[in-house]
């Protein structure tokens, strides 16, 4: 992938004829974004859940070259997931039924949080089945001084309770927001279900209870068949479609829902190189978060937010923030 | 379990991964496999056991998201500052098998092409001095994960034997290289299913005969196949020598993070194979959890 990127920065070049090179140009443009009150150096995040607790990528990955990353989802107890098989490749994707495996909120703030370098943004991803669950996690990350946000997951797609059933009720994503709102006054975002009939609804559910931001989408609700053995590919049967295969689809709900509300949005799903990133913030995105790609490519993120600078410097943007919303549909 | 011998533990390398390209400097036919060689900058060397995300392919000059993951991959022979490597290049070989979409792609790999990868990745094989001999079993492509640890037992003076088991003779990848070890005193052993090569039947016959000679403390180490891992696991423990496994599961990043590679362990929950493994104790492991 990285030759896709070092094609995006020759093309950068030749447009502008002249011969500044990849640092001249991003010099010219002010990366910061602030997202939903984090303060972020870039707009790339790391999505939950493809960025184990951030050290893992310490030998990819200078972990302050990107906006920050949103940690693998906690629970108030460690827990293991599902049996293998979790994962599965599909057409320009991948399944995956892991079930939220973490260490728990105590070793996350204990041990992880600890092991990262100063001043990288990170932000806590919560799990629960219930609002109270929710609220609990979230006073206890939130005061934190290495935390910057809380994402709640009202959306994971193959977990048997909890998540996604907060995420596809209105009513119960109300409850849990509202819930969850009293227990912090931090960042508080909230990331949408793909697997609903209108995501602009769930989206101003989400700012009438107080929500900070909304970071979607998840993964999408799918299965695979093994036709020689007859069986699904995932012990669970049932699960989340990530990767480039799903971006379209992000892409479109990025839209509805920044047509809907006016907190920000965080775009996630399938993106893998600066254009994907730059097409999410035309949509309405103020920053955004690489998942499957960073499997693939333990440093793409460094290199989108280094493509992303470029691209608002070839096409006259000032500031990175200023992509957002900039769609043309006249 | 407890009241049983210690557990053998897989070996941390000093080496930090790195992710790069590898420029290709042949990618030839093994009998019924292939051998990719591979030169790639910085790379930090690996120790026996060791493996390496592949991408599906050469690395196209536009995006390409089909297939989408990378392979995990033993690397098989490390081969240092070859005459063919320029600057801070290292070579290594991959040997693999074309069984589906990514691996045909990477077969199609032409010499001077790049090749993503990321690596090294997990835990190796102790390699420690012992009178008592080493059976090192290998089947399909776990055959790959076996040639530096040959290499490296037989280093130590222990007495290390190879035992290579396949359907039919074409099967028997790597053949010729674990074959040329003989002058660094690795003893290879074949069995064939149609009996084309070697010992008529399965590889568990030769490993039972070598482990009724070899006594109480020889080790085991098998890699291919899970039934074999398991068969061979299980003949080990019945004789109370130590057996060391390779797991293959599928994976989609190798460093720890996507957790679709957990193997239930026989204590309970999950063990990362590409972290805490892919080299395990075989005791460690669940076996009947293995899909």
């Amino acid at each position: 992938m990285s030759s896709d990127q070092d094609g995006v920065l020759r093309t950068s070049v030749a447009t502008n004829g002249t011969n500044a090179s990849t640092t001249k140009c991003t010099a010219t443009v002010d990366e910061r974004v602030e997202f939903a009150g984090i303060p972020l150096r870039n707009a790339v995040l790391t999505a939950s859940g493809t960025f184990g607790y951030g050290t893992e990528f310490a030998p990819f990955l200078d972990l302050e070259k990107i906006g920050g990353f949103v940690a693998k989802s906690l629970t108030l107890e460690p827990r293991f997931g599902n049996p293998p098989p979790r994962i599965g490749e599909t057409p320009s994707g991948m399944l995956n039924a892991i079930s939220i495996e973490n260490v728990g909120v105590r070793a996350f703030l204990e041990e992880k949080l600890p092991a990262l370098p100063e001043g990288v943004v990170v932000i806590a991803s919560a799990f629960g089945t219930a609002p109270e669950i929710y609220a609990e996690l979230a006073s206890q990350v939130s005061g934190h001084p290495r935390i910057s946000g809380i994402e709640i997951n009202a959306s994971c797609p193959h977990v048997k309770s909890g998540g996604i059933e907060f995420g596809q009720d209105p009513k119960l994503l109300a409850e849990l927001v509202a819930t969850v709102r009293k227990a912090t006054t931090g960042s508080l975002l909230v990331k949408l279900s793909p697997n609903v009939t209108r995501i602009a609804d769930m989206a101003k559910v989400c700012e009438a209870e107080g929500a900070d931001g909304i970071s979607m989408i998840n993964a999408v609700q799918a299965m695979e068949v093994d036709v020689e053995t007859r069986r699904p590919i995932l012990s669970n049967i049932l699960g989340g479609l990530s990767g480039p295969a799903i971006r379209p689809i992000a892409l479109r709900m990025v839209w509805q829902a920044a047509q809907a509300v006016k907190i920000p949005i965080c775009g996630v799903g399938g993106i893998s190189s600066a254009e994907d990133a730059v097409k999410f913030m035309l949509c309405g995105a103020s920053a955004i978060q690489v998942g499957t790609a960073n499997y693939l490519d333990p440093g793409v993120a460094g290199r989108i937010a280094e493509g992303l600078a470029n691209y608002a410097a070839r096409h006259g943007f000032a500031r990175v923030a200023d992509l957002t919303g900039a769609l043309e549909t006249g | 379990m407890s009241a049983a011998a210690p557990m053998i533990s897989s070996i941390r390398s000093e080496s930090l991964p790195i992710r790069g390209q590898g420029r290709v400097l042949s990618n030839v036919v093994d009998r019924n496999g292939r051998k990719l060689r591979l030169a790639v900058p910085d790379w930090p060397g690996s120790i026996p056991g060791q493996f390496v995300m592949v991408g599906t392919g050469a690395t196209a000059s536009v995006p390409r998201h089909d297939p989408l993951l990378p392979r995990p991959m033993a690397v098989y022979r490390d081969l240092g500052a070859t005459p063919e490597c320029r600057d801070s290049e290292r070579a290594f070989e991959l040997l693999y098998r074309v069984v589906g979409r990514g691996t045909t792609l990477l077969s199609e790999a032409q010499p001077g092409e790049s090749v993503s990868i990321v690596g090294p990745l997990g835990e190796g094989f102790p390699v420690e001095e012992s009178d008592a001999p080493a059976l090192l079993v290998g089947g399909g492509t776990g055959i790959a994960s076996l040639y530096e640890l040959a290499r490296a037992l037989a280093a130590t003076g222990r007495s290390t034997r190879v035992l290579l088991g396949a359907r039919a003779e074409a099967d028997l990848i790597g053949f010729d290289d674990f074959a040329a070890l003989a002058s660094e005193g690795v003893e290879l052993i074949c069995a064939t299913e149609d009996g084309s090569v070697g010992v008529e039947g399965r590889i568990t016959l030769p490993l039972e005969a070598a482990l009724t000679e070899s006594g109480p403390g020889a080790l085991v180490v098998a890699v291919g196949p899970t039934p074999m891992m398991r068969a061979c696991a299980d003949m080990a423990g019945a004789k109370g020598v130590d057996c060391l496994v390779s797991l293959e599961n599928p994976m989609a990043c190798g460093f720890g993070v996507c957790l679709g590679c957990a193997a239930p362990r026989a204590e309970g929950g999950f063990s990362l194979v590409c972290k805490a493994g892919p080299v395990f104790d075989a005791r460690e492991i669940a076996w009947e959890g293995l899909p």
